[in-house]
């Protein structure tokens, strides 16, 4: 359940609670009130009762000795005497109405013949008084029977009053008892809600709440795989740890993406430092061999004597050297530099690659002669015109012919082409040798720079290990790619795949 | 002066040993020459010069392989050794001095400066 709905539910528990608590005070208070009001009624009935029957009595004596009075004597009653006696009787009689309208239904009946009694008795009394003064005064007052009956009936009424005060006051302690009651039971029992809930919401909060802290600190001491489980609750809390495990996964996942950025930077870095190196080195080597021989022939001169001339002649001829492969090296730095911010530019013409293949072989040919290699040019004149850098095109295989021609001694070196059948536009054109081959280790970092400045390699077979490099860039430039495959000591060879038309691949691409 | 002291010059770069077997002749110096590590190794038994000069990138045996094996050989221990390398960084002279060289020159080579620590090697 969520924690808004046990809220909630608390809330309204309490509300009701209070609400029973309202309620009964009010029907408590209406109650007594009630009861009240008729206990008071009955208390002034009975009262009145009193007063009515103290009255009549009054009244009784004084008509039983002016009856005494009027058959002894001539006695007349003056005319103030007169009304006073009227006025009493009309008071009795205001006093017994008033007594009926104090009367409930209860006592209804007994008012009833109350009423009939007395309205006989006060009327006979009236009718007293008022021929009292006649001469023909006849009046028997001393039947006692209409007072009597008047006066039992008043006091039945009177008990009855009484028994209905007794009966409202019982009531009236009951429904106090019964609100006090039940105002503690709902007092006590919103107490124990309260408690209970509070006690449950607070337990369950604290404990998710520890589970949330214990993976925020967990996270935070670097577990970046810590994820909060066991929170059965589809509530706020649940909600809350679903978010924290999708932040930490989140997190996890920058931090990782962070991290292989820095590594791929710091290997990206670590290449250039290398590199950097293997520039110094490739540098030093041919720049030791200018400076040496330079210091050597300048000490020579200083030398007593004839200067030999040959000798001399050779040894300028190795500064040269020197400096030419110096100058290479440069010039291929520069190539890779270039490819490298992006600066190298193609620029495309039609040719025909048969034709450029041909002055590259032919260029290698002098050098053929040196390892005592052939070199086979397979007719290539069916092979479509390519529409690509011609410059680049030439480099490629002046590079793979060269390196043929270096790892290989009294074998043979071969340049095959065709057109791929089954990938049309696209031409395939392979240097194969019979040289030293590579393993699998060589052949793996064989178009990284520098890689064969191992320099065994470079030393016996000369180069900057940057051609091959550059090959591969110039490949990717020109829209194609090149492959190797090569065994140690059962030559290599180079396949490279171009598209016959430039234009048309980055059209479509 | 040095007076016939012979050393050995450890080099695979034609050129380059050239130059240099040419250069120590004309200071004085008997120049043996060897083309990788393993030649290197056998010459120093067999020959026993007073120093050598170690390339360290060789074919087939390298200068650091050779100078650590040429320090585990009782009979060649005693010969002192000069890196002579094209590698010019910091590392690289810690590691030649590591793999048991006496002392370290880098390609270009500042040849009086490479006499003096000849000199300094080779005094008894």
């Amino acid at each position: 359940m969520s924690l808004r709905r046990r809220l909630t539910l608390s809330l309204v528990t309490i509300l009701i609670l209070f609400a029973v608590n309202v309620g009964t005070h009010f029907w408590g208070s209406f109650a007594r009130n009630e009861s009240m009001i008729a206990y008071r009624g009955s208390v002034n009935a009975a009262q009145l009762s009193k007063e009515v029957e103290q009255l009549l009595q009054d009244q009784r004596q004084q008509i039983l000795v002016l009856a005494t009075l009027r058959e002894t004597t001539d006695d007349r009653l003056e005319d103030t005497e007169l009304q006073q006696a009227e006025d009493a009787i009309t008071t009795i009689n205001g006093k017994i109405q008033k007594l009926g309208r104090l009367s409930q239904s209860v006592t209804e009946l007994p008012y009833d013949q109350l009423w009939e009694s007395s309205s006989y008795l006060l009327k006979r009394w009236l009718q007293f008084y008022l021929s009292y003064n006649k001469s023909n005064f006849e009046m028997n007052m001393n039947d006692p029977l209409p007072f009597l009956e008047t006066s039992q009936r008043l006091k039945e009424l009177e008990e009855r009053q009484a028994f209905i005060a007794v009966q409202r006051a019982t009531i009236i302690v009951r429904t106090i008892s019964l609100t006090d009651r039940i105002t503690v039971i709902a007092f006590f029992s919103s107490i124990f809600l309260t408690a209970t809930l509070g006690f449950f919401l607070v337990r369950y909060t604290n404990t998710s709440l520890k589970r949330l802290k214990k993976g925020t600190e967990r996270l935070g001491g670097g577990d970046l795989n810590y994820r909060i489980d066991n929170i059965d609750d589809t509530g706020e809390l649940g909600d809350l740890a679903d978010a924290f495990n999708v932040m930490s996964s989140k997190l996890r996942n920058a931090i990782y993406d962070v991290r292989s950025a820095k590594d791929s930077a710091d290997e990206a870095n670590a290449a250039k430092s290398i590199f950097l190196a293997n520039v110094s080195h490739e540098l030093r080597t041919p720049l030791n061999a200018i400076i040496g021989y330079s210091e050597m022939l300048h000490d020579e001169l200083g030398d007593e004597g004839e200067v030999p001339r040959l000798q001399f002649q050779e040894d300028l001829y190795k500064i040269t050297r020197s400096g030419q492969q110096l100058l290479t090296l440069i010039d291929d730095l520069l190539d890779l530099s270039k490819i490298e911010t992006g600066k190298m530019s193609l620029h495309c013409e039609h040719f025909k690659p048969t034709d450029i293949l041909k002055e590259a072989c032919d260029a290698l040919t002098p050098m053929l002669r040196n390892n005592d290699n052939t070199l086979e040019l397979a007719d290539l004149r069916g092979l479509p015109t390519l529409y690509n850098d011609a410059t680049k095109f030439r480099q490629i295989f002046t590079n793979l012919l060269s390196n043929a021609n270096k790892f290989t001694k009294k074998g043979c070196i071969s340049v095959l082409g065709r057109e791929i059948p089954e990938r049309p536009g696209w031409i395939e054109l392979v240097v194969r040798d019979t040289g030293i081959g590579m393993d699998e280790e060589q052949l793996s970092r064989v178009f990284e720079a520098f890689v064969q400045a191992d320099s065994s390699t470079s030393a016996n077979y000369g180069g900057t290990g940057l051609g091959l490099a550059i090959c591969r860039e110039f490949c990717d430039l020109m829209g194609g790619t090149i492959e190797v495959r090569s065994q140690a000591g059962e030559g290599s060879s180079f396949t490279v795949v171009l598209p016959t038309d430039l234009a048309l691949t980055h059209a479509t691409a | 002066m040095i007076v016939s002291k012979r050393v050995l010059l450890v080099e695979d770069n034609e050129l380059n040993r050239d130059m240099m077997v040419r250069r120590l002749n004309r200071a004085g110096l008997e120049v043996i020459s060897a083309a990788n590590g393993q030649q290197a190794l056998n010459i120093m038994v067999l020959d026993q010069p007073n120093v050598v000069l170690m390339d360290m990138n060789l074919p087939i045996m390298d200068g650091w392989t050779a100078s650590r094996r040429a320090r585990e050989d009782d009979r060649i221990r005693h010969i002192p050794i000069i890196a002579l390398t094209a590698h010019a960084m910091e590392a690289d002279r810690l590691s030649a001095l590591e793999a048991g060289c006496d002392d370290y020159a880098t390609k270009p080579v500042d040849f009086p400066g490479l006499l003096i620590k000849i000199e300094k090697l080779t005094r008894t």
